[in-house]
């Protein structure tokens, strides 16, 4: 199972985000433009790569802030647009060393950064300038290198650790529960932030809290992550052909209606004919969640006790 | 049940009779939260052996509680989001009145009692500007009356008691850092950028002492409190970053600002699982214990050397207090077990399922 996980879905998704990455710092170097669609293509294409592994948030892409380093997500508080527009009035050339951008802050860093320059430049008084072409390649300099960072830390040793249940982990039942914890956070941010925070309440919806609507990919991460979370509950619940019949239906199901909405930035959550279909959206996933707690976290030992199953 | 006690203080919500003390016969030694076998959520007052006084139901999951410092009455919190907080006589476990926090505020779940008892302090989200709130209520003999708020030093403040300091009473705030809002669940918006702290604050809100944990600790969110006869605050934290090694769930604050945590570098840490549930001294202040639902045990550490003693495995287990002379844990399989050097031995066991927190009422 554990093998199977590292060797399909881990090791290649954390390869493709690697060279996508690269490719996006190489063509960010040739063209400035923001609106030239190779390196809006390249900007998706390494975008999309990150959002299939977003949900495996622990070890290499826990080291040095890479993570948050390369998606800060969600902008609660608008510092993004704040802190790169505070780096164009400044415009200090230092800035765009790798070594000094690297110490930067995090909030004018990653894919949620370069969204501003290439779909909606003006909200951070971004003007075509030798500056801001320097910042913007910086940027996707950045993203590479944190990105071939994490897929080096798999390859060179934290894979072994997860395949022979060692280092960190004192056993194989170990390495199964962060890769359900994994399932499960997934599933928790495709719920209470992907969807709970542009749905916000009926008398005060929030389509300008969905990620990525600048780009238009907020629909297109639903149906990404949904992706990369089905194939690891199937194989988790491999041992239980029945369990994994049931979470493929319910992954399709989940799937199928989220296609069915036609709605790539979800501005149906504000037009009370559309919002219905994304709270019952976020309801199957809520359902789909009921059903791997209650059914293959015990099956892989995870405790799912009163108080331990969630915090407070 | 109507009782004519229960009806007579259902009427007295706005009528308290202020001549009576937790001296009265019959009242509990424990408040905890729980949900029954129905699904009900509930709040039972229990007796030092663990048994069921009386249950009484709740809107919603509720936390934890705080007794008044002399009237026979406890406010029971909503677990967060929540937005009530029910005012019960414990002597009965009749409801008196219910509070509601100011629009566009949830409660965290706990709070506390001025030394007099006449001020309620709770723990709020002021959500849509994520700002940590103190609201302030004020406890007259006909009842509560939101009279007030002040921030709480930080964002997302949970567990909250009041300390003797040198300069008079202070409350002791546990901010955890994180931001959340009711749109988006409980989940978590600003991992990236969370720094949790520890605060005391004058009863009127002046921010006193504010301690935060070193850089690399950023991840770790202060939850929950606990306190010694002598001052020293004990708190526990909650890591929000990757396992690896093991976090220090569990720090004191002696006076003078300075922070101790305990058990660093100690690979039975791994075993908390990165979460701190409930803590408490021990009766004479040698020890502090804290629970870990995940890790399904609770550890015991020694203040002095800062080493773990021993550990108690006992399965979901949270609510924990010091006991009168051991320490008293509640688990969500309804046992309420004491723990002592010997090992632990189950007081009682319910169908209920004990929540989060035990809280010790004021005992004559």
């Amino acid at each position: 199972m554990v093998d199977e996980i590292l060797d399909q879905q881990i090791l290649p998704d954390m390869q493709t985000l690697a060279e996508s990455s690269a490719h996006l710092a190489n063509a960010a170097e040739q063209m400035c433009r923001p609106g030239v669609s190779p390196l809006r293509e390249a900007y998706a294409q390494a975008f999309d790569a990150w959002i299939r592994v977003s949900h495996l948030r622990f070890g290499p892409s826990e080291v040095e802030n890479r993570a948050f380093a390369l998606a800060f997500w969600p902008d609660s508080r608008g510092k993004i647009p704040k802190t790169l527009a505070a780096h164009l009035r400044k415009a200090d050339p230092a800035l765009l060393s790798d070594a000094k951008f690297a110490q930067s802050s995090i909030a004018g860093r990653g894919f949620y950064a370069l969204e501003f320059f290439y779909f909606s430049p003006e909200d951070i008084g971004a003007e075509p300038s030798e500056f801001t072409c320097g910042l913007t390649r910086a940027i996707a300099r950045d993203i590479a290198k944190n990105s071939e960072a994490i897929y080096q830390d798999w390859l060179s040793g934290y894979a072994t650790q997860m395949r022979e249940a060692q280092g960190r982990y004192a056993n194989e039942s170990e390495v199964k529960q962060e890769l359900y914890k994994a399932l499960n956070t997934g599933l928790q941010v495709l719920s209470d932030m992907r969807l709970g925070r542009p749905l916000g309440a009926f008398d005060k919806p929030r389509p300008k809290r969905a990620e990525a609507w600048r780009s238009g990919r907020s629909l297109h991460h639903i149906l990404l992550s949904l992706d990369a979370l089905k194939q690891l509950a199937l194989s988790l619940s491999a041992k239980d052909p029945a369990l994994a019949e049931r979470l493929e239906q319910g992954f399709d199901r989940v799937l199928a209606r989220a296609e069915a909405l036609d709605d790539p930035r979800l501005e149906g959550v504000a037009d009370p004919q559309k919002r219905f279909r994304i709270e019952a959206l976020q309801q199957q996933v809520n359902d789909l969640r009921t059903l791997i707690e209650a059914e293959l976290g015990p099956s892989l030992g995870v405790l799912a006790g009163f108080n331990s199953l969630d915090g407070d | 049940m109507t009782t004519r006690r229960s009806f007579l203080t259902g009427l007295a919500a706005s009528g308290f009779l202020p001549q009576v003390s937790w001296a009265d016969v019959g009242t509990p030694a424990f408040l905890t939260a729980g949900r029954d076998r129905q699904g009900h959520f509930v709040l039972v007052g229990l007796s030092g052996a663990g048994a069921p006084l009386f249950r009484h139901q709740l809107p919603g999951r509720g936390h934890a509680a705080a007794g008044h410092p002399t009237r026979p009455e406890a406010v029971a919190f909503a677990r967060r989001p929540g937005q009530f907080a029910e005012v019960i006589d414990c002597r009965s476990g009749t409801i008196l009145t219910r509070l509601t926090p100011p629009s566009g505020h949830h409660f965290y779940g706990h709070g506390c009692f001025s030394p007099d008892g006449t001020r309620l302090f709770t723990t709020e989200n002021d959500y849509d500007n994520a700002r940590g709130v103190i609201g302030i209520w004020e406890v007259g003999t006909s009842g509560y009356r939101r009279i007030g708020s002040f921030s709480s030093g930080g964002i997302g403040p949970h567990d909250l008691l009041l300390r003797n300091g040198a300069q008079g009473p202070q409350l002791v705030v546990a901010n955890g850092g994180i931001e959340t809002h009711p749109d988006s669940g409980r989940a978590k918006l600003n991992l990236a950028t969370m720094q949790s702290n520890l605060s005391l604050l004058s009863l009127s809100g002046q921010l006193l002492e504010q301690v935060t944990l070193p850089t690399d600790l950023r991840l770790n969110s202060i939850r929950h409190l606990t306190l010694a006869s002598d001052g020293t605050i004990g708190f526990a934290m909650q890591w929000q970053g990757d396992a690896g090694q093991g976090h220090p769930i569990v720090g004191l604050h002696r006076s003078g600002g300075y922070l101790q945590l305990l058990a660093e570098g100690d690979p039975r840490l791994h075993n908390l699982n990165g979460y701190g549930g409930s803590l408490a001294f021990s009766a004479d202040g040698a020890e502090i214990a804290v629970t870990s639902p995940r890790g399904g045990v609770v550890q015991v550490m020694n203040t002095q050397s800062g080493e773990i003693v021993r550990e108690h495995q006992l399965a979901d287990v949270c609510g924990l207090s010091s006991g009168r002379s051991h320490l008293i844990a509640s688990t969500g399989q309804g046992h309420i077990c004491q723990l002592t050097p010997k090992g632990s031995t189950l007081l009682h066991q319910d169908e209920i399922a004990w929540d989060n927190h035990l809280i010790a009422l004021p005992q004559l």
